[in-house]
């Protein structure tokens, strides 16, 4: 009987001490269980990009640095890239404010039309918009014809034009999210006490904003240099460096070039995510008194009014002009040629398997995404750690990692055994979650500042292991960062072309190639009517998302204290 | 609870997608014919054979990247459809799986390989595209010879394709190069050069972008000028003077596949008369004698190359093969300096 009281008490014991052990280092095993995904998925592909940029088949070298720089031809391609990335992120960050500052401070009724105005070309590809400035105001276009105008689209002008287009919603989005956290009080009792709404502008809602506008700058000018699909249709002779470093891989197959030009193109970016750092710090305004607030309309002076009015009404009339084109094309064989009404586009069998593995590989990339965000958010705000700040910065430089560069270093690092992913449907998930992480760890981060630690303590002191905690207590609270990240990731994953055209494999087509594809080929029926199959669909999507979120939320968030 | 709700909904639609894929004779090929085409195609071995091919759409351009950078682990089990720089290539660094195939024998040379490496199921030739629209509106008309190209009235309003990302503009320019030698084949280039507006991605490129009277001339594959035409394009073609070039369709097994088998029904199948009518349909040259749709005026039902009409300009395909990687170097080094 004795010994196996004591076997008993030694196994309670022991079962207490790996309990005790577990509830004190969780943290730890689970940082450095991110750590080592963080590593994997994120840093060595980059690295193997850097390797493959100084490695020759005859050992280390810097010739091919050498021939980057002593050819005109590249510095011409990195000018016109940056100059580009700038322009538009000046041009989408002024938009994109003027659209959000309507749809939350501007009169109730115009707010939903132009939020959804402002959000539905972020479900289409943004090259999209370089086949409806074709149709429409190329050499021989719809308008150009009709005013006989004589200017050149194809070239830099035209490239702007589209991806400012293309990127208009992005910056909403950013924008909008800031606006909305920002407690209107400040500025209601600004208002009040007799300050005009420019006053009110300049002096709280812009300096308050300034994270904000400085994340979407970052983001907005990435994405931008990052993506290849407008300069590859509209650029005619200039060159960039995104369309140049694809045609290198997939043109000439000179990956040692390719990755000495994605070196190039992330070397820009590198910089502004540090200088964007630096102007960050310290400026953490905690103005997030809980749930985003809507603001009461006020009334607005003339000199702010009119230029906002002039701003969202060029801007959305762009959108929506350039969506009836691609609403028209996907009715007609060819649009302008041949004027018979078909539903041919619709019934292509091929671009719906497209469409169906697209979503597919986002759902899957948005469900992992948003765990791992969440999870990361957690272990760098609480996580007491040596190289926790390392792992901040590197699960927030998926913000500063052109597509381009990820997508060919998951080529370069997961081609070969043992690490053979190339030709699944993993890699071009895995691919979409590293890049994407970086919302949803930055939401998970500014939730968790928002409660204080001393819930959890409390929670712990009760009695409660750390898994219970974490379950009732952080959980609910970072629920909607969880969302924020999941829709983040499935909304760019969907159409994001610039990463996954390099990993895509037969007999698996997603539908932003397709639809590349397709325009390229000058299928501009099919290519139309596959965006906008891909367009109802995600909204469908977003709308079941948002109402099982509602659902949950309502039906958890009373139980929540009694359970 | 929220928790639990997302995860098994994740899992539920995880399984369901995983749940759909069954089990069929399948095999993954490149196929670098036009989407369109490359669906016939795979219709064709499905109605005849049973397996199905999973195929991607690439350019041969791509394709040979594709090949080039996974050498030697491939990602699929044969190419449908490359360019023959491809095939050489692959016969040379011993990617390919020797079949001599029975069902190809008694075509002519230029189809395939004597230790069967490689087949070519069609070539395919680039032709001089024009907009009937925009000729008519500016009084001219369709040059007669190459050289016509060159005259300072075309400036700006010439498409063609970039011979770094695309397999017809590497024809292209193989041919201007056997068809004027060497030296003052880059001379006829670089002159071009001056005419040309930019050079597009894609080998089909300019047959849509001069269909839709973006500009006025446009060299282009000849794969859908056919199809644009009957689509509804103001679409002129023709074949200068000096003739045209060709390029083949390669088919080749890819070593490590382990559904040889399948692979090698697949290429039988592809030397069937049957399926010649088909590629002859599309407007290809085909290894079996058959009426070719694209050509038939100028055609009679079969060819041997470099002495019927259309004029072919002779060729040497193994040397162009040999010779793209340094012209390609020339290329950029010759025609990448002028800016505008």
């Amino acid at each position: 009987m004795a010994p196996a009281e004591l076997s008993l008490k030694l196994k309670a014991g022991s079962g207490n001490r790996v309990k005790d052990f577990l509830n004190a280092n969780l943290v730890n095993i689970l940082a450095a269980l991110l750590f080592f995904l963080l590593a994997l998925f994120l840093l060595y592909p980059i690295i193997a990009v850097l390797v493959k940029s100084i490695r020759g088949p005859s050992g280390f070298t810097l010739e091919y640095y050498r021939t980057f720089f002593a050819k005109n031809y590249y510095y011409r391609s990195l000018f016109n890239t940056l100059l580009l990335g700038a322009i538009n992120t000046v041009v989408c960050l002024v938009i994109g404010f003027c659209l959000a500052y309507m749809t939350t401070r501007g009169p109730y009724p115009l707010r939903k039309p132009l939020k959804v105005i402002s959000l539905v070309p972020l479900i289409a590809p943004p090259y999209l918009f370089a086949l409806s400035l074709i149709i429409l105001f190329g050499r021989n276009g719809l308008v150009t014809r009709m005013f006989d105008l004589h200017w050149q689209l194809y070239g830099f002008a035209g490239v702007v034009i589209s991806q400012t287009l293309a990127f208009i919603p992005l910056a909403y989005m950013m924008l909008e999210n800031t606006l909305m956290s920002l407690n209107p009080n400040l500025e209601e009792s600004a208002y009040d006490m007799g300050a005009s709404e420019a006053t009110i502008l300049r002096t709280i809602t812009i300096p308050l904003m300034a994270p904000g506008l400085l994340k979407a700058a970052l983001l907005i000018f990435v994405m931008t240099i990052a993506e290849f699909g407008n300069a590859a249709i509209l650029a005619g002779r200039t060159p960039f460096l995104a369309p140049d470093t694809y045609t290198m891989i997939t043109g000439e197959s000179d990956f040692n070039m390719g990755s000495v030009l994605s070196v190039v193109l992330i070397a820009p970016c590198i910089i502004i995510f540090f200088v964007h750092n630096y102007l960050l710090e310290g400026k953490k305004f905690t103005t997030i008194g809980g749930k985003p607030v809507a603001s009461e309309p006020r009334k607005i002076t003339p000199v702010i009014k009119v230029p906002l009015i002039i701003v969202t009404t060029a801007a959305t009339g762009a959108i929506l002009i350039c969506f009836a084109v691609v609403l028209a094309a996907s009715f007609y064989k060819i649009l302008g040629v041949t004027d018979k009404f078909i539903l041919a586009n619709y019934l292509d069998f091929t671009s719906n398997q497209a469409i169906a593995n697209s979503i597919r590989v986002s759902f899957i990339a948005a469900a992992i995404g948003a765990v791992i965000g969440v999870l990361l958010a957690y272990v760098i705000v609480r996580g007491k750690f040596f190289g926790r700040s390392f792992i901040e910065m590197a699960s927030l430089s998926g913000f500063a990692l052109p597509g381009t560069v990820l997508g060919i270093g998951y080529l370069l690092a997961f081609s070969a055994e043992p690490l053979k992913l190339t030709g699944g449907i993993m890699i071009l998930a895995l691919n979409c979650v590293f890049r994407f992480l970086a919302v949803g760890v930055e939401a998970g981060i500014s939730k968790l500042h928002q409660i204080n630690i001393e819930i959890e303590e409390a929670s712990a002191d009760l009695g409660a292991s750390f898994l219970t905690t974490f379950y009732r207590i952080v959980l609910p609270i970072m629920f909607p960062a969880f969302i924020a990240g999941f829709i983040y990731t499935f909304m760019t994953a969907i159409v994001s072309l610039s990463a996954v055209v390099f990993l895509v494999s037969p007999g698996f087509q997603l539908a932003a190639v397709k639809i590349f594809d397709a325009a390229v080929y000058g299928e501009i029926g099919i290519a139309s009517a596959t965006t906008i199959k891909l367009i109802l669909i995600v909204m469908l999507c977003l709308a079941v998302l948002n109402y099982v979120t509602k659902k949950t939320r309502l039906g958890s968030g009373l139980k929540q204290p009694v359970a | 609870m929220k928790g639990k709700f997302i995860s098994a909904a994740v899992a539920a639609i995880f399984c369901v997608t995983l749940a759909v894929s069954a089990a069929a004779e399948e095999i993954n090929a490149y196929m670098g014919t036009s989407p369109e085409n490359n669906a016939r195609i795979v219709n064709f071995i499905k109605e005849k054979t049973g397996i199905t091919v999973n195929q991607s759409f690439e350019s041969f351009g791509e394709i040979e990247a594709r090949v080039k950078a996974e050498a030697p682990n491939f990602g699929a089990d044969m190419i449908i459809g490359c360019g023959s720089s491809t095939g050489f290539m692959a016969k040379k660094n011993g990617w390919a799986v020797p079949y001599p195939s029975p069902a190809w024998r008694g075509v002519p040379k230029v189809f395939l390989d004597p230790q069967g490496n490689w087949y070519n199921i069609g070539n395919f030739s680039f032709v001089l595209v024009g907009n009937k629209d925009r000729l008519a509106r500016a009084g001219l008309t369709m040059p007669k010879s190459w050289q016509d190209l060159l005259d300072p009235k075309w400036k700006g309003e010439i498409v063609m394709p970039s011979p770094l990302s695309s397999g017809t503009a590497n024809m292209i320019r193989f041919s201007f190069l056997a068809l004027y030698g060497d030296d003052k084949g880059w001379k006829f280039l670089e002159a071009l050069d001056k005419n040309i507006h930019h050079y597009t991605r894609s080998g089909n490129a300019p047959t849509d972008l001069v269909g839709k009277g973006e500009f006025i001339l446009g060299i282009t594959s000849d794969e859908n000028v056919k199809k644009r035409i009957d689509d509804g394009y103001p679409l002129l073609w023709s074949i200068p003077i000096e003739g045209t070039g060709y390029d083949g369709t390669f088919v080749l097994i890819l070593k490590g596949t382990e559904k040889l088998e399948a692979c090698k029904q697949i290429v039988d199948l592809l030397g069937s008369p049957e399926f010649s009518v088909i590629m002859a349909e599309i407007g290809y040259m085909t290894p079996r004698p058959a009426e070719n749709k694209l050509y038939a005026k100028t055609q009679p039902n079969y060819i041997t190359y470099g002495m019927t009409l259309p004029h072919y300009i002779k060729l040497d395909l193994g040397k162009a093969a040999e010779d793209k990687q340094k012209n390609n170097g020339i290329w950029k080094a010759k025609l990448r300096s002028t800016f505008e």
